[in-house]
Order: structure tokens, then C-alpha cells, then sequence
């Protein structure tokens, strides 16, 4: 077994610092959303029109996460002067048009943006951030729910712990927290209206938890 | 069943909150009955004049209703028309009627009315002394499950359903700012109160309307009945948007911090089964700022001889049967009190025009109101005088009763028999101290009261009304308004005030005398000698039984509980504790607080399994998760194997194969032609920053200053002990960019790890860890046709073995998804492991498979990649590995570098004497001399198969195939210093007595030299 011990030589590094990957194919090879086999499309033609609850999956989009310090003037000011506006404080969200940015963790932001987009931005986040930075795309390994409607709160209190009640969690507000048995970033977007962040693997888990969860009062389904 | 209907000769005409205009039909031991809506079970047998309900625990007594709530101890049912609905422990007297409720008692055997078990009691008696419990743990272990058996079927504690419950059961969680109670009318003024400054408040209760004892009261309040007043107030708080109600609902568990689980039954009260889509029960975890308990007070039974035959009431039962349920259960009372409060009962009685024989007062002279009251009513009331026996056996016939001096504990003579049916007995109030018990408080004496009430808390709990010991309306009232201010101001709501809070006006208040502090009816018989005289009604703990346990040196509160089995029914000792406490105090000459008490757990009454597991159960009791390739691998036929919570494909049996056949083919194709394994549950974490390759230095054994960019490396992972944790390849992308692969089961903990070390130890090293398994798929397509294969489907990647070398790996695409491909092999095999995006795995998979048609390629599971890597010798962390072993005890000290200018976790552990003994277990090749036989996994190994047991074993078996492309058995196994033992035989005795006799080889099987991976 010695040969996995292939030794190589040491260079001092010519290459950029970090591997930057287009991870997008162009037109042609077909995209699968983690929710892609629960076929959304199709129930939402076909399900009820009245419900409490409505679901709906923003599929594709580009994620992002970002690693930095709020001392490094590079990464803060870079962000800013790449998506316009600034990097939101603890527990908070920012958006401009159909990008958004959350707060994760004191060192730690969440970016989603379209999905054809994530390379350019973490190309120029790239060029005018310097000093220790980190860009992970994961777009591939999470997915986004939105879930609407008057009953949406019962829900999310059926499946977390956490206060969502308007007082300790205004629209903007942003956590990461227990879903069920699993975990979700969960962003207030509307006075009815929360956002989940789910990971690719466990999706299918909150597919069917939420179905349950939204059986009592109605589920309608958004393509 | 039994069709024949019994007439409620026990409803009066008119009154109470049952509604006559709706009958209700449900049966009960067979037999079918009538009651209306609005009743308990126990009040609709209570109308339809059935006496018992069930049998003792020890002396198969029988026993009837004589409670009205949560501390009756008797009518303890089995509910259930089917066999999967059956609910066992649902207390009649809190269960609701509904229209084909089915109700069975749980004891008493071939019935509940004649019971073959009483002519046997006394056996049984004899077979279970006070002290059975204790003494029984004394036994060996092996003993407990026959008693155990003997205790369930002689005590009736019901049954669970053989079949699955169809109903839902779910939780929810709430946040409050002020947390309520009980809803009687401290309850209901502290919600009030508190609602009115807008803080968010929930207000619980365990019955199906708000008020408790308001709403069987003849008070007034603000001039209305108090009923009016409650339902206004309740009208009130439902307006209130911060004002959660929750009737029927138990608060059954007061936990640290203000957490609070409540059990609400939502259907039970509607049907058997749920309604189509409705949630039968509901468990309400709430997260207080503050808590108001508000939970009232239990009423004591006196202590007297034969004190268990049915008929035998509380007072205050008596009165809420009558007044709120319009119940008379009898008709004859005799009524046994040590204070004024009791008297109502009898007042209750008279009012429903049946019969009080006598109000038995054990005070000399009593000189309240309600005597002269009693008087006013011609009732005869005998002074210093008690009930200290009852006649009867299925049913009260007659009591006995006597002068007793001034303390209490002496009958004075003039014993002399009265006739009755009932017999009600008020011994004064328990506050329902239960829920403060929960969070640790211990409950303190009151003198003035006779009672214990919540103690000193750390809770930020606030008390008010009976559990606070103030037992008058007015009082109640007031403290509920105070406390609602209080908790809403320190939650921040609303101003606190120091005016009173008038929250009602009560107009029509009794003034009341002095109790008489009194819990043990004295005998003309000596306790021992006098006919049983029942503490713990649900256990069968006698007084006489609480004197065995002092005598025989029992002192403490908690050692005479578990002696006796005192409070150690499904009602928790409800109404028994205190007089237990009393008597035991009083048997050893001390005091009520001197003796101390016993404390209460969660939950308050108990609850349903359902409620418990919510809707962790079944497809949703634990996360499964998929790869993006999974519907390919359901659609081929694969078995899952579970690893951590992901669902791998094991193997693909084709239509008729074995798992055996399956495997041998699924081997040879990936050794002959080409494979592929869906890998994509490894963990995998992106590692950036300047330091990323110091660090991983530090977290694996071996070096990683050297590896250049687009180089991988195989790591061992130990912890501080130095024992192998975890391993897998890591790949250097970047000059200051990694990726790490962890195993599939241990990716978190290793993310974790990282961050502790990094977060703890070395915070100044620039790095930072992401987690990125579900974002890549992961393809390993493995085999001597692997690179002719890939060869098809990408043309920016140079397959060739000059360029892309083993442990090389290259950024392209493929299948026209961009791709990197690492040239790592955990087969043996040429391979090449493909991610792409994992949006986009499915896609590739499928392309993959139309270009490996020509080379047959096979998908293969978990199960063909532990024999594939098996024949090469590559272990598996976790099944090779035990948390025991180090790299040295491997064979893999190639791993291990001691070079590094920093030390790595793991080192010193490793330099520890012990783990530098050349005798230790080690991880060596096992060839069965008979290459037909696989030996057993987790076989132990001997050096001589024929010594006596105990044998001496030295080590076991951790990996265990056939190997098709070998045609011989291959096993990984530890043997006590096997490295040096090359060629020599060990033995694995089996347990049906043969033995398996195996030599000591390497544990690389196939291709020692690596010639198949490096092509």
C-alpha cells in the first residue's frame, strides 16, 4: 500500500491560490433540484387551490458561501462594491433584485443569486477580496423552499424549536436552526411568507415532513 | 354484550352542564349505557348507579369512583372499541363521554363483579407484604420477570394495542412570555391580567371547560353566578390575539428554564378514532419567560377502616358530581369532616332532595357558619365524633362511629352504627404542589394550613390561589390578578402596580373556622388489628402497612415510599401521600416537616406513547438521505444498505441471483471489464486558507507539507489517544486549497473535529472549513476498461497513465459537465472518480452508462466494494477500526510521519508504552486452510482450539468475504502480535462446537506489487 504514498516534488506556487471552477455546463446536459423526482410541477397542476400552507422550490439557483473576518476591510468593502450593497449584521438578511445574501455566523454569509450567475460574482468576489477569505460554491448540495400563507408559522413551529413570532423574528430576520430532525437557514421574507435553505441530501426528509406537517391545514403546492 | 340498558337512576332533573338534549350511547365491561354530553365517563356510571369499577392491586378489593379529577385512583380504564385504539390508564373521571366510547376495567378476573382473585386476596396479601417492592429488588435480576408478570396481571394496569395506532399524534412548540396554569379562577385572573398587557400568554387546563371548581360553586362574583363570570372572562381572553387557550390540556412536565410540556387531547373527547385529517393529540413544548402555576388544590380522604368500599367519596367530589354533572351517586350520606368546608357536600346532597343520615364533624366544637347553616337545615351534626369503620363490600351499608378525644388519635367510646349508602370524607386541601416538585423545588410545610406548599424556586415562578394554600375565592382572585401583573411586568408588559388589581368582587363569602388537623382515623382495634385502613388506594398501602415500614427501621419519607409501594401507582399518590407522610410521622414520634415528603416527577397524569413520539415515527422517525442517483439505483434494483442516514446501494441483484451470485458478479465485472459506485456520500469539506496544508499536518498522522497542486493523498486520522478515527483522500487544488474525503458515517464528526481543533487549539492558523458532500456527485468508475470508458466521454482531459498518474487528479469535463476527476483507487483497480455539480449527477450517470454498454459496465454497491478493497487489504475505518487500534497496529506506520515540525494529533498518544508492546492485537490477512468456508465476522481467534473454556483469545475477525475473482475465501482479522506470526495458524472455535482453522498472511490478497492501479 506503500503507492498511495506517491511522493512529489514541492514547488513554490506559480498557480492562483485558489481553484476557481466554472461548475456550470452550457446549454444541453439537464439539472436535477434535490426536489427534481417529487415532480412539484405536475401536483401543483393538479392539487388543491385552498390551503393554509403554500410551497413552492426555487430550484437552481447559485450558493455561495462566504468565509471572512469583518476586520479585513477587503472582504467587507469587496462585497459591497460587487453586489451593491453591504454585508447584513448578526441574524440579518440583505437583498437587492434576485440576489440575497444571509447572515450564518459571525465569519459566515450565505449568497444566493441565479444560478447561471454564481461563477461571475465568486470570480469578481475573488479579484477584490484579499487576505483570508474563503468562497465555497455549494450550489449543488442545497436547495431553497419558500412557504407561504396564513398556517406557514404552525409549520415551522411544528418543525423548530425557535420563536417565530413577530416580535423576535421580523421580516429580514435569518437563522440557522432544527427542522425536524435536520437543519435549515430560515429567512422571514414576507409577514406570511419564510424561506428555508435545505441541504441536497436530507431535502426528500423535508419534502415528506412538510407534507405532514401541512396535512391539518392544506397544502398547496407552486410550481 | 350484554344489550340490557340501565336506566340513570342517579341524574337528578334538572340542573348541572350536561345537556339532556343530547344523549350519549357507550358501553362499559359489555354493557351498554346512556349518558349526555357534558359528562365524564365517571359521571355517567355515577348516574347509572355503578357501584364498582375495578379491583385492588393486591387485595382484589372492590373499588369504586372517588374522585372527580386528575387524583382519582380507581376508575383507571381501558378504553377502546378496536383493538388499535385501545388506550390503557385513562382516568373515568377525565375522560368524556362521547356517543360508542368503549370502557373496560383493567382488573379483576373473569370480571370486575365477581372476581375469583378476592377469594384468593388474602394469598395474594400474603405474597405481597408492605415491603414487596424493595425486597423484590433485593432477588437477582433473573427473578424480576416473573414477578413482574405476577404484579402486572394481578394489578391491572391495562394493556397497550397489539395493532399500530392509526391516529396522529404531533408536537408543536410555543414561546411565552407568561405561562398559566390551571384556568380556575387564580387561572383565569392571572391570563386576565396578564392578557390585558399585551404579553403573549397561554392559559392551560386539563378539563374540557375553563373555571375548575367555579364551575360547580354557589359563589357570586361581580353579582353574577361565578359560572357567568367565568365564561365572560373566557370570552374576554379568546379575543385576545396574544392569548393562547388551550382546554384539555395537561400540564404534565415543568422542566430547567421555564420549559413546559403539555399533553392536549384534541379528538378524545369527539370519538374512538380521530376524524379524517385531525390531529388526535397534541404535545405543546413551551418555552416560558414566566410561569404562573395556578394549579389549585387536592382534597384529602380521612384515613378509616374499610375506608375503600365504593361509596366511599371525597367531599368535594360529591359536590361536583351533583353540581356540575346533576349526579347523585347514592342515597343515604353520612359525611366525616375536619373543617367547615366539607359541610357543602352535605349541603349539596340535601339540595338534591336525597337523604343525610349525618354530618360526623371530628372537631368538639366546631363553631363556624356552616354549622349554624347545618343547623338552619336540621341537619344532624355528631361533634367530636368519626366514621371509623365502614360496612359493606361492594357497596357502603352502614358506618360505625365513635367519640374520639381532642387530637384525635384515641376513640373515646359511644360506638354506635348508622345506616347509609355513602360516605364522604374531608380531611382538608393538598395544593397540587406537583408541577414546582418537577423543577427540583422541594415543598414546604404551612401549620396553619396543614399543608405543603411549593417551596423556594430557581424557576421565575410565581404561584397564586389553592396551590398557594389560599384556599378562599376572594383570595384566589386576587393573588391570580397580582401574579398576572407580575409575570407580564417582568416579562416586560405592562406597568406594575402597587394599587390591588380588582379583578372581581366576590359578594356572598362564607367565613370559616378552624380545621382540625387530622389524616388518621383512630380504631377500637389497635391500627395492626383493625380492618384495613387504605393511604394509597391504587397500591393497596394500608396505615398498618406504613407502621411495618418504621418499625422495621424504614425512617426516612423516601425508604418508607419504596418499602410500602406508597404513591407508586399511575396517580402518583394523588390523594395519599400526605396521609402517608402524617402517619408515618406520627408512628415515629415527629412532626409533619420533620419527616419531610416525597416529591412528584413528570409526568403529572400520564400520557399516551404517541404524544411522546409525535411524528418521529415511522418513514419520518429518522432522515433517510439520498444521493442525486438515487432514483437510478430503486429503478435498477439495488438493496440499501444504511450508512450513518444515507441509503447506498448495497448491491443489484438481477432477477434470480443470490446476494452471493450478485456479489461474484459484480466483482468480476469491475476486475475483468469496468464498474461504477455511487461514492457520493463520502464526505467531502473544502479546506482555504494560507495555513490549510499546516493544518492538515496536524489532523492526520502523516506528512502534507510536500504535496504539490493536483496531487492527492491518502491520510489516517487519530484521535489524542492516538487510535485511528477516520481516514480518507485528500486532494490539493489550489497552492492554498484543499478538498478532504472523510468516510460516509463519520463526515460531521470530522467537520467538527476540524473546527474544534482550529476554534480551540490553533486559532491563528488562516483557515476555514466548509462542508461540500452534498454538493458534488461522485462517480467511481473502476476497472481495466475505466480509462478506455472515460476516454469517451471527455476530450479536455489526457487519460493517459504519463499524464494523469495515480493519485493525480484533473479539473475537465465530462459527459459535458464540467468535472474533476481524481485517479484514486480504493478497488485496486485502474480508476478514476468523476464530481460534478450534483444538480447535474443524475445526467452524467445516465450518459456514462450509454457510453459503458460495449464494456459492460456494472453498477456495484457497498457490499462488491468491501470485497474489491478486502482483496487489496485497504481497511475500512470503522469496521477495521474500533477506536483501538493505531496505525502501527494496522500495518499502515507508513502512514505516520514523525518528521513534521509540528506535532499532529495523535503522537504522543501513539509513544505511550502500551501502544508500543509488540504483543498488541494487529491487523493481519486470514486464509481459511478450507478456502470454501468464510468465517464469521466478529470470530474470536485462539492459538489452541482445544483449551478448556475460558479460552484465551487473542483477537477477532473484522472483515469477512468470498472472493469470486480469488475463488477462495479472504478475512481481515486482529491478532496478538499476528504481524510477526506470518504463516501460522490461528483458530476460530464456532459456536455450534466446530472450529475454523485459518493461516496468518498478509492481508493483500490480490496484486501486492499495485501493478492493475498503475497502468
Amino acid at each position: 500500500m506503500s503507492d498511495l504514498m506517491t511522493k512529489t516534488e514541492f514547488k513554490a506556487p506559480p498557480q492562483p491560490a485558489y481553484a476557481l471552477m466554472n461548475q456550470l455546463p452550457g446549454q444541453g446536459p439537464r439539472a436535477e433540484s434535490p426536489l427534481y423526482h417529487a415532480d412539484l410541477a405536475t401536483l401543483a397542476n393538479k392539487g388543491p387551490v385552498e390551503g393554509g400552507v403554500h410551497l413552492q422550490e426555487q430550484s437552481l439557483l447559485g450558493h455561495l458561501v462566504l468565509r471572512g473576518s469583518l476586520q479585513n476591510k477587503s472582504f467587507v468593502k469587496g462585497f459591497a462594491q460587487v453586489m451593491g450593497f453591504k454585508l447584513p449584521g448578526a441574524l440579518q438578511s440583505a437583498e437587492a433584485g434576485e440576489v440575497s445574501v444571509r447572515w450564518i455566523a459571525p465569519d459566515e454569509w450565505m449568497l444566493i443569486v441565479p444560478g447561471a450567475e454564481a461563477f461571475g460574482i465568486e470570480k469578481k468576489l475573488r479579484q477584490v477580496m484579499t487576505g483570508h477569505v474563503s468562497i465555497a460554491d455549494v450550489s449543488g448540495g442545497q436547495t431553497v423552499l419558500v412557504l407561504a400563507g396564513k398556517d406557514a408559522i404552525n409549520v415551522l413551529k411544528k418543525s423548530s424549536a425557535y420563536d417565530f413570532h413577530d416580535s423576535n423574528f421580523p421580516v429580514g430576520k435569518v437563522v440557522t436552526t432544527t427542522f425536524a430532525k435536520t437543519q435549515a437557514v430560515i429567512r422571514r421574507i414576507g409577514p406570511q411568507k419564510w424561506e428555508l435553505v435545505v441541504r441536497r441530501s436530507f431535502a426528500d426528509y423535508i419534502w415528506l415532513w412538510l407534507q405532514d406537517a401541512c396535512a391539518e391545514y392544506g397544502l398547496i403546492v407552486r410550481g | 354484550m350484554n344489550l340490557k340498558s340501565m336506566t340513570q337512576k342517579n341524574r337528578l332533573q334538572a340542573g348541572g352542564r350536561i345537556d339532556r338534549n343530547q344523549p350519549v350511547n357507550f358501553e362499559y365491561n359489555g354493557t351498554q349505557y346512556q349518558g349526555f354530553v357534558g359528562d365524564t365517563l365517571a359521571s355517567a356510571l355515577l348516574a347509572n348507579g355503578v357501584d364498582v369499577v375495578g379491583r385492588s392491586f393486591k387485595y382484589s378489593r372492590p373499588r369504586g369512583i372517588v374522585a372527580a379529577g386528575a387524583d382519582e385512583p380507581n376508575a383507571v380504564l381501558q378504553l377502546g372499541a378496536t383493538e388499535a385504539t385501545q388506550v390503557p390508564n385513562v382516568r373515568a373521571t377525565q375522560q368524556e363521554l362521547f356517543n360508542g366510547l368503549v370502557a373496560k376495567s383493567t382488573n379483576g378476573w373473569p370480571s370486575t363483579d365477581n372476581d375469583l382473585m378476592s377469594y384468593i386476596g388474602k394469598v395474594g396479601g400474603r405474597m405481597m407484604p408492605p415491603g414487596f417492592y424493595y425486597k423484590t429488588f433485593m432477588y437477582p435480576q433473573s427473578l424480576w420477570d416473573t414477578y413482574e408478570k405476577f404484579i402486572r396481571k394481578a394489578a391491572g394496569l391495562g394493556r397497550s394495542p397489539l395493532e399500530n395506532d392509526p391516529d396522529i399524534y404531533d408536537h408543536i412548540n410555543h414561546h411565552a412570555d407568561v405561562m398559566v396554569v390551571g384556568a380556575g379562577p387564580a387561572g383565569l385572573s392571572a391570563a386576565l391580567v396578564a392578557g390585558r398587557t399585551g404579553a403573549r400568554v397561554i392559559l392551560a387546563d386539563e378539563q374540557a371547560e375553563f373555571g375548575g371548581m367555579l364551575l360547580h360553586s354557589n359563589e357570586i362574583i361581580n353579582g353574577l353566578p361565578a359560572a357567568e363570570w367565568v365564561a365572560g372572562v373566557v370570552a374576554e381572553l379568546s379575543k385576545m390575539d396574544n392569548v393562547m387557550l388551550l382546554p384539555r390540556a395537561t400540564v404534565n412536565g415543568y422542566h430547567d428554564h421555564n420549559f413546559i410540556t403539555i399533553h392536549e387531547r384534541r379528538t378524545d373527547h369527539l370519538a374512538d378514532l380521530a376524524p379524517k385529517g385531525q390531529v388526535r393529540q397534541r404535545m405543546h413544548r413551551v418555552r416560558a419567560k414566566w410561569v404562573v402555576l395556578a394549579t389549585g388544590a387536592i382534597e384529602r380522604p380521612l384515613v378509616y377502616a374499610n375506608n375503600d368500599v365504593p361509596g366511599c367519596m371525597l367531599a368535594s367530589a360529591i359536590s361536583t358530581y351533583i353540581k356540575r354533572y346533576s349526579v347523585v351517586p347514592g342515597k343515604e350520606l353520612v359525611l366525616m369532616t375536619t373543617n367547615d368546608r366539607g359541610y357543602q357536600a352535605a349541603f349539596d346532597w340535601q339540595d338534591a332532595g336525597r337523604k343525610v343520615v349525618a354530618i360526623v364533624d371530628t372537631r368538639a366544637e366546631p363553631t363556624g357558619a356552616c354549622v349554624v347553616e347545618a343547623q338552619k337545615r336540621k341537619l344532624k351534626v355528631i361533634k367530636g365524633s368519626a366514621v371509623i369503620e365502614v360496612k359493606g363490600r361492594k357497596r357502603v351499608s352502614g358506618v360505625v362511629i365513635a367519640s374520639i378525644n381532642a387530637v384525635g388519635d384515641r376513640v373515646t367510646g359511644n360506638v354506635r352504627t348508622l345506616s347509609c349508602d355513602t360516605v364522604a370524607s374531608a380531611g382538608g386541601w393538598s395544593p397540587a404542589v406537583h408541577l414546582s416538585c418537577h423543577t427540583g423545588s422541594r415543598p414546604e410545610w404551612r401549620d396553619d394550613i396543614q399543608a405543603f406548599v411549593p417551596g423556594a424556586t430557581v424557576q421565575q415562578q410565581l404561584v397564586a390561589g389553592a396551590i398557594n394554600g389560599s384556599y378562599r375565592l376572594a383570595a384566589c382572585l386576587e393573588e391570580g390578578g397580582h401574579c398576572g401583573a407580575l409575570a407580564a411586568a417582568n416579562a416586560g408588559f405592562g406597568e406594575q402596580s402597587d394599587e390591588l388589581l380588582e379583578v372581581a368582587i366576590v359578594d356572598n363569602e362564607i367565613s370559616e373556622s378552624a380545621s382540625m388537623a387530622l389524616f388518621h382515623i383512630p380504631h377500637t382495634q389497635p391500627t395492626s388489628r383493625a380492618p384495613k385502613q387504605f393511604v394509597d388506594y391504587q397500591t393497596d398501602v394500608t396505615a398498618a402497612g406504613i407502621e411495618v415500614a418504621t418499625r422495621e427501621g424504614y425512617e426516612s419519607i423516601e425508604h418508607v415510599k419504596r418499602y410500602t409501594a406508597m404513591g407508586f401507582g399511575t396517580d402518583q399518590g394523588k390523594l395519599g401521600n400526605i396521609n402517608g407522610m402524617a402517619i408515618a410521622a406520627k408512628s415515629m414520634n415527629k412532626s409533619i416537616p420533620e419527616t419531610g415528603t416525597t416529591i412528584f416527577r413528570p409526568n403529572y397524569t400520564p400520557i399516551t406513547f404517541g404524544a411522546i413520539a409525535g411524528r418521529h415515527c415511522g418513514e419520518l422517525f429518522d432522515p433517510k438521505r439520498y444521493s442525486a442517483m438515487h432514483r437510478w439505483h430503486v429503478q435498477h434494483g439495488a438493496l440499501f444498505e444504511d450508512v450513518g442516514q444515507w441509503k447506498r446501494p448495497w448491491y443489484f441483484p438481477k432477477t434470480g441471483e443470490s446476494m452471493q451470485d450478485s456479489l461474484n458478479r459484480e466483482c468480476k465485472a469491475v476486475r475483468d471489464s469496468v464498474g461504477i459506485l455511487d461514492a457520493s456520500t463520502l464526505g467531502k469539506i473544502d479546506i482555504q486558507g494560507k495555513d490549510a496544508r499546516e493544518f492538515l499536518g496536524r489532523v492526520y498522522s502523516n506528512a502534507w507539507a510536500m504535496l504539490g497542486v493536483g496531487k492527492c493523498r491518502y491520510g489516517l486520522m487519530c484521535g489524542e489517544d492516538g487510535m485511528v478515527f477516520d481516514d480518507g483522500v485528500t486532494a490539493c487544488l489550489a497552492e492554498n486549497h484543499f478538498i478532504m474525503t472523510t468516510t460516509t458515517g463519520g463526515a460531521a464528526r470530522v467537520l467538527e473535529w476540524l473546527e474544534l481543533y482550529h476554534q480551540t487549539e490553533w486559532s491563528e492558523l488562516e483557515v476555514y472549513f466548509n462542508t461540500v458532500t452534498d454538493h458534488w456527485s461522485t462517480l467511481t468508475i473502476s476497472g481495466p476498461n475505466s480509462r478506455k470508458l472515460l476516454a469517451e466521454l471527455t476530450n479536455d482531459i489526457d487519460l493517459s497513465g504519463d499524464s494523469f498518474k495515480f493519485m493525480d487528479w484533473h479539473a475537465g469535463t465530462v459527459a459535458g459537465v464540467p468535472a474533476r476527476v481524481f485517479r484514486i483507487s480504493f478497488t485496486g483497480e485502474l480508476s478514476f472518480e468523476v464530481n460534478v455539480q450534483a444538480n447535474y449527477g443524475m445526467q452524467v450517470w445516465e450518459k456514462v452508462f450509454e457510453a459503458g454498454a460495449k464494456y459492460n459496465l456494472t453498477p456495484y454497491g457497498t457490499e462488491t466494494m468491501h470485497v474489491l478493497r478486502a482483496e487489496k487489504g485497504f481497511i475500512i475505518a470503522g469496521q477495521d477500526t474500533d477506536g483501538s487500534v493505531t496505525p502501527m497496529d494496522l500495518g499502515m506506520g507508513w502512514c505516520v510521519s514523525n518528521k513534521k515540525p509540528f506535532s499532529y494529533i495523535g503522537k504522543r498518544g501513539m509513544a505511550r508504552e502500551d501502544c508500543l508492546k509488540p504483543n498488541r492485537k494487529q491487523l493481519v490477512g486470514l486464509k481459511t486452510r478450507d478456502p470454501k468456508v468464510v468465517i464469521p465476522e466478529g470470530a474470536q481467534a485462539v492459538a489452541d482450539p482445544k483449551q478448556p473454556i475460558p479460552m484465551t483469545m487473542l483477537g477477532h475477525v473484522t472483515s469477512s468475504y468470498y472472493s469470486a475473482c480469488l475463488g477462495h475465501s479472504i478475512a481481515m482479522g486482529f491478532v496478538r502480535g499476528g504481524l510477526d506470526k506470518m504463516g501460522e495458524a490461528v483458530y476460530y472455535p464456532q459456536p455450534d462446537g466446530s472450529v475454523i482453522e485459518a493461516e496468518i498472511c498478509s492481508p493483500i490478497f490480490l496484486d501486492p506489487k499495485g501493478e492493475r492501479q498503475n497502468v
